[in-house]
């Protein structure tokens, strides 16, 4: 559905997307990650159509995204991170003028559809600059699947709305991606964990790992991590106690207890507790820690 | 067409939600009003009832009331972010820009034939010279769309639609103001080439006097033509940034 292979973008001197590629399948919800000017809402724009690629080609639902723009606009549904209304018009006034403007051949039927879809039925008659900011979130999203495109990008869709909203938000975008690919923006880790088949990092540009989440959890975690709390010891008596143990890496304090990070692929617990016992220390508790896809995302960030 | 269509179909229904359009129409008709009245009253014994009196008042009234009218066309679209979901829609930008064009003269042609009401009481109580009429009313009716034409460009170079609606005044008021620079500048040639130039050497000695002449209509579609031509362009720029 989606391909792109080395996209590109210039803006001016400034280098905004570098050699971008990634694929997204037909019915995949994939997650584009990064931090805030990373490149993401720039690669979105080159998908949707609003501007040509410098660079590299972007196919959409099989057509190219330069010689065959107007195909593509068609197959897809945009979201941008704004969501831009026409504050005078009435909800369903607006979902029309853009079902409409798509070429929707039963507007009334498809525009009743996606305001069933998003739950704004009751609000159709309202005025858009009378909807509160979630609702209006959800006013955007009612415009993207108007036209019941293969294609969705949401950029950025559960920005600045109430956690409640955050939540049913993630649920509309779960729903979609059973008929639709979907490709969203998002700088929440947990989110896209959460939400996404896929995600593809990007940073400064550059795309710096993709995969499934639980996938690229354990590529890239870079060593098992175990929580330790006990009485009766301070780090440096901890330090002194588990010194001997070659595998452990780091000793870091954390809450009441220690961060132990430990070579992937070891398991120390038992080594760990009988040590810390050992030495008399009253071992509270002891459990591995499994990394968040925050951590590594920030892992990844360091090293790059 | 598609495009055209339902763009034009929301400027319309857009003017009639907004509060700017329907002040510019009380203002409009308010001041038309008393015009006619004045002339009429000089009309009972003086002279006979001007013909081409709203058209001409029209003539000068439009350097202001046209950027009015179309200062939010593109301004707002860019500062709602809507322009950046019109140009993912699939139609070409030039869809989007004549439909907002038409819109504005569609509501323009509106506010003209509210004025007719002048016209049917002249009709009532008089005879006056409709040929004269029609033909004042066509060429003003041109001059508006060129008018509104050169508002929107500047429509489209800002966000901010006070600053539209300023540029697009100065704009028209120097496309004006050519009919006067051609009076008063003393060699002839370039008197003549600076009155051609402005909208009302091609208004206020031919269609304002009830005489139809294909240059001046070709004059003002040339101007829109041109004006929505650079209006596209800076529509289509907006990909490029």
């Amino acid at each position: 559905m989606i391909e792109v292979e080395n996209l590109t973008k210039h803006y001016g001197t400034h280098l905004a997307v570098d050699h971008v590629s990634f694929s997204a399948q037909r019915g995949e919800i994939v997650g584009l990650l990064g931090p805030n000017g990373a490149g993401k809402t720039t690669t979105m724009r080159m998908l949707t159509g609003f501007m040509p690629p410098s660079d590299g080609t972007a196919r959409v639902a099989g057509f190219d995204v330069l010689s065959d723009s107007l195909a593509v606009r068609q197959s897809v549904g945009y979201l941008p991170e704004h969501v831009p209304v026409y504050p005078d018009m009435t909800v369903h006034g607006y979902i029309s003028f853009w079902a409409r403007l798509r070429g929707v051949k039963n507007v009334r039927q498809q525009v009743d559809a996606a305001l069933e879809q998003v739950q704004l039925t009751d609000r159709r008659k309202m005025l858009v600059r009378h909807l509160s900011k979630g609702l209006t979130q959800r006013l955007g999203l009612a415009q993207a699947l108007v036209h019941d495109p293969p294609v969705i990008i949401l950029d950025e869709p559960t920005i600045g709305i109430d956690p409640q909203q955050v939540i049913e938000v993630r649920d509309t975008i779960r729903q979609l991606g059973e008929n639709h690919t979907v490709l969203f923006s998002t700088h929440i880790l947990s989110e896209a964990e959460q939400v996404c088949d896929r995600v593809v990092i990007i940073q400064q540009g550059r795309m710096v790992a993709q995969g499934a989440p639980a996938t690229l959890r354990q590529q890239l975690q870079s060593g098992a991590h175990l929580y330790i709390e006990v009485r009766g010891a301070n780090e440096a008596k901890i330090r002194e106690i588990l010194n001997p143990l070659r595998d452990i890496q780091s000793i870091e304090p954390q809450g009441n207890g220690f961060s132990l990070r430990v070579k992937p692929g070891k398991d120390l617990r038992a080594a760990v507790a009988e040590r810390v016992m050992a030495a008399g220390v009253a071992l509270l508790e002891l459990r591995p820690v499994a990394m968040t896809l925050e951590d590594i995302f920030l892992d990844i960030i360091k090293r790059n | 067409m598609r495009g055209v269509l339902t763009v034009f179909r929301r400027e319309v229904g857009q003017y009639f939600a907004s509060p700017v359009a329907y002040l510019i129409a009380f203002a409009l008709l308010l001041i038309t009003g008393l015009l006619f009245n004045t002339d009429l009253t000089y009309s009972m014994r003086v002279k006979p009832a001007e013909a081409a009196l709203i058209p001409g008042f029209l003539s000068f009234a439009l350097v202001f009331f046209a950027p009015l009218l179309t200062m939010r066309l593109l301004a707002e679209e860019k500062r709602e972010g809507t322009l950046e979901l019109l140009l993912t829609a699939p139609v070409p930008d030039s869809a989007i820009v004549f439909g907002k064009f038409l819109g504005a003269w569609f509501y323009y042609s509106l506010l003209l034939a509210l004025t007719f009401i002048y016209q049917f009481i002249l009709l009532a109580i008089a005879q006056p010279d409709i040929g004269h009429a029609i033909s004042a009313y066509l060429g003003i009716w041109l001059y508006g769309g060129a008018a509104l034409a050169v508002g929107m460009l500047f429509s489209g170079l800002t966000e901010n639609q006070i600053v539209a609606a300023f540029l697009g005044m100065t704009a028209l008021m120097f496309l004006w103001l050519g009919d006067l620079a051609g009076q008063i500048v003393a060699n002839l040639d370039l008197a003549y080439v600076l009155r051609q130039l402005s909208l009302q050497g091609h208004f206020s000695t031919s269609f304002a006097v009830g005489l139809l002449r294909a240059e001046d209509a070709a004059y003002f579609v040339g101007i829109i033509a041109v004006m929505l031509f650079i209006t596209i362009r800076i529509v289509e720029s907006h990909r490029w940034r």
